[in-house]
């Protein structure tokens, strides 16, 4: 997990940065993808916590 | 080494308040050190990511010092001038993970100290271990296994837990126990049998066998409890995890979507402050508290000198429906005392004194000591040379104890259906009168004792039972809470009848075998309770393991602790008492933070959202009257951190424990927990907006 969550962000990032290519600057879009990616990967860590709260 | 005050759990201090303070500041400021430092390292993510609501705090405090570093990270169109409250905000979220943090390490640290002190009593020695042919060799005490035989005299450290397998010594536990008084350890007794490593002989020899491998000894298991490494989630803490987390998950899903609505509105919230908006409505108080609370709850059992294996013992004490007790020494002092002789048959007062000394020459029990004493005070004497006659041990299953002379005769004492039986089956005579003594001395709510010589009864002797002072109030408290009570007594039915009522348990059991415990205890279980129990020898085992709380007296076999899931340290049945309402005020303390924290919630509300939707409308929701948006943000944020460290308190201490049932108790939490966590903010987050403007903070 520690080696894909880092490579699983960086990969969003660049897929969903185009996205924001449109209103913003290549830096806030990128930091706009990241937080997105970012933001569903927290919602995905807390569904695993009410999955399995015994493993946190 | 251990120190003089080798006492490694004190028991809860009763002395003047002051005196008290004056004794624990070292050590509390030495935890309060420690703690600080350990807050600050369980900022590392992968002990973060642990606690889900803190986790997501965690997040959220790293996004907001990167938006403090460059505020247009995220926005090309955002000003410096934000870079400021970005800081504030930031350092306020960074507070709230530390206070969390602290909390837990001030929790874990007293643990730690408890542990540290036991871990000094292991200090490693040189064991004499014998071979199989006889000899003895020197070794490490680290080398020694399950099973090797080991030989150990007066002023050695006891290498590792054993049985006594030959000897008798005194041996001193305050090690372990705290207390000074010497304990007898000898061979083929059940309870005395039993030795822990780290304890320190006396005098005389002991032959242990040993019974656990190095690491796994009682010592060993203690300091992994306390020290919380085998700490796993309880239940009831993982039923609530699951609810934060549902809670925190809802609250990031309507944060998250809140961005694009705003923008709709043309009023697009800053990132910083819909981080606030989500650390503000999650239940982060009782995300920061929650692991404290559990640690504290564990700790204030070992304050009382109670081990437990685990904190889901300690959380099922407070659900607790049903106590079995024995009565002596839990109900009653343990003590009987004799109190009078009543001859029958024909014999005079002084007949029967001669008999029931000669019955109880041997008996050491206190019982059996009193007998003696009050027969001596009658004048009797002994009626054969103590060298030559033989003592004959109590059973429970004889019911009875005495001695053989050479001579033939048969001198016991017992329970009235016992003698009569022993006297039928010499071909002897039971008087009418023996039952009519019987009656007299139960009724009176004492122990009846029937004395004979072979076939011949002389009478019965009254031991008194006192009932321990304030013990029906306990009952009487535990019967408010729901809790059913169950004494169990070797005792006929009448005794025993006069007993439960005057002691004022719900219901008894007379004349009980160690069978008698496990069948009762399945019975209730049966019925949906859960049933907690206490026991120290090896026939209790099985009952100790049945129960859902099973507490093992430290005197106890090394088969009863292993069963049971705590471990009194005093041996002191009536803990179990102190202990159910441990279990209970532990489950209380965390629901009533889980409704203040969720409660706090409505005040937050009212503080951001009119500030992230100034100027659309919204205005009519700042109740509060606060000064700015920012200010209103930031006072949100300040009291969202501050609330845990004035909490970390009551969370370590517990919320005081009131003997009332479940719904008086909900009802009751609702009041002060609920509508306190509704009201505390609103003068809170008012209070922090006004210093705010005082200070120009913003």
């Amino acid at each position: 997990m520690r080696f894909w969550l880092p490579l699983l962000l960086v990969a969003g990032t660049l897929l969903l940065a185009p996205l924001f290519r449109n209103s913003q600057p290549p830096l806030q879009s990128h930091s706009l993808a990241l937080l997105l990616c970012g933001t569903t990967a927290l919602s995905v860590y807390l569904f695993a916590v009410i999955a399995q709260p015994e493993k946190f | 080494m251990p120190t003089s005050t080798r006492v490694l759990f004190p028991r809860m201090p009763r002395g003047p308040r002051q005196e008290r303070r004056y004794l624990e500041r070292p050590r509390q400021q030495g935890l309060v050190r420690r703690a600080v430092l350990e807050a600050f390292r369980k900022l590392d993510p992968r002990q973060a990511v642990g606690n889900p609501v803190m986790f997501v705090v965690w997040c959220g405090t790293a996004l907001c010092l990167a938006l403090t570093l460059e505020p247009r990270l995220l926005d090309a169109q955002a000003g410096a001038e934000e870079r400021s409250f970005n800081a504030l905000i930031s350092l306020t979220l960074l507070a709230t993970l530390l206070f969390a943090n602290f909390a837990e390490a001030l929790a874990e640290g007293r643990g730690k100290a408890q542990a540290d002190a036991l871990r000094r009593t292991q200090a490693r020695t040189q064991a004499r271990r014998q071979l199989a042919d006889g000899s003895i060799e020197l070794v490490d005490s680290s080398d020694l296994r399950r099973g090797d035989l080991v030989l150990v005299q007066g002023g050695d450290v006891i290498p590792a837990d054993g049985e006594v397998i030959a000897g008798v010594a005194s041996v001193d536990e305050s090690a372990i126990t705290g207390e000074s008084a010497p304990v007898l350890k000898e061979a083929g007794s059940d309870v005395a049998g039993s030795v822990t490593g780290g304890t320190r002989i006396l005098s005389d020899q002991l032959t242990l066998r040993i019974t656990a491998d190095p690491g796994k000894g009682f010592i060993d298991r203690m300091i992994a409890l306390v020290e919380g490494a085998e700490r796993s989630k309880t239940p009831n803490e993982i039923a609530l995890t699951v609810l934060l987390a549902v809670l925190t998950q809802v609250f990031l899903i309507a944060v998250a979507t809140l961005s694009p609505v705003a923008g709709f509105l043309q009023k697009a919230p800053s990132v910083v402050t819909l981080v606030a908006l989500l650390v503000a409505l999650i239940p982060t108080t009782i995300g920061g508290l929650l692991s404290a609370i559990g640690i504290a709850g564990m700790d204030r059992v070992a304050q009382f000198n109670v081990i437990a294996t685990s904190g889901r013992a300690v959380e099922a004490c407070g659900d607790v429906n049903t106590l079995v007790l024995d009565k002596t020494g839990t109900i009653t002092l343990g003590n009987r005392l004799a109190e009078e002789f009543l001859p029958v048959g024909g014999h005079n007062v002084a007949e029967l004194a001669e008999v029931a000394l000669g019955a109880s020459c041997f008996d050491q029990t206190p019982e059996g000591r009193s007998i003696v004493r009050l027969a001596e005070k009658l004048g009797a004497a002994l009626p054969f040379a103590a060298a030559d006659a033989s003592g004959i041990d109590f059973s429970a299953r004889t019911r009875m104890s005495g001695s053989d002379t050479p001579d033939g005769s048969e001198f016991r004492k017992g329970a009235v259906d016992a003698i009569k039986g022993f006297v039928r089956s010499r071909g002897g005579p039971v008087p009418d009168q023996l039952d009519q003594c019987f009656e007299q001395v139960s009724r009176l709510g004492g122990t009846p004792l029937a004395v004979c010589r072979s076939a011949e009864v002389f009478g019965v002797i009254y031991l008194k039972d006192i009932i321990k002072p304030g013990i029906r109030e306990r009952f009487d408290q535990l019967r408010r809470m729901g809790i059913r009570t169950v004494m169990l007594t070797g005792d006929n039915p009448i005794t025993a009848g006069v007993i439960a009522r005057e002691a004022g348990v719900d219901d008894f059991i007379a004349e009980a075998t160690p069978e008698d415990k496990i069948a009762v205890i399945q019975q209730e279980q049966k019925l949906g309770k859960l049933v907690a129990m206490t026991g120290d020898g090896s026939n209790d085992a099985p009952a100790l393991a049945q129960a859902n709380v099973g507490v093992a007296m430290n005197s106890g076999t090394q088969t009863a602790k292993e069963a049971a899931n705590m471990v009194d340290l005093d041996s002191d049945p009536t803990k179990l008492i102190d202990i159910v309402t441990i279990g209970k005020q532990l489950l209380i303390t965390r629901g009533a933070l889980t409704t203040f924290s969720i409660a706090n919630d409505i005040a937050k509300y009212f503080a951001i959202l009119p500030a992230l939707f100034a100027g659309v409308g919204l205005e009519a929701l700042n109740v509060m009257r606060l000064a700015s948006p920012q200010s209103a943000i930031l006072s949100a944020m300040v009291f969202n951190a501050l609330i845990i460290p004035a909490l970390v308190p009551l969370a370590l201490k517990g919320v005081k424990f009131r003997p009332l049932s479940a719904e008086q108790l909900l009802r009751r939490n609702l009041l002060v927990y609920g509508a306190g966590g509704v009201v505390a903010p609103f003068v809170g987050i008012k209070l922090i907006d006004l210093a705010i403007g005082a200070l120009r903070l913003i």
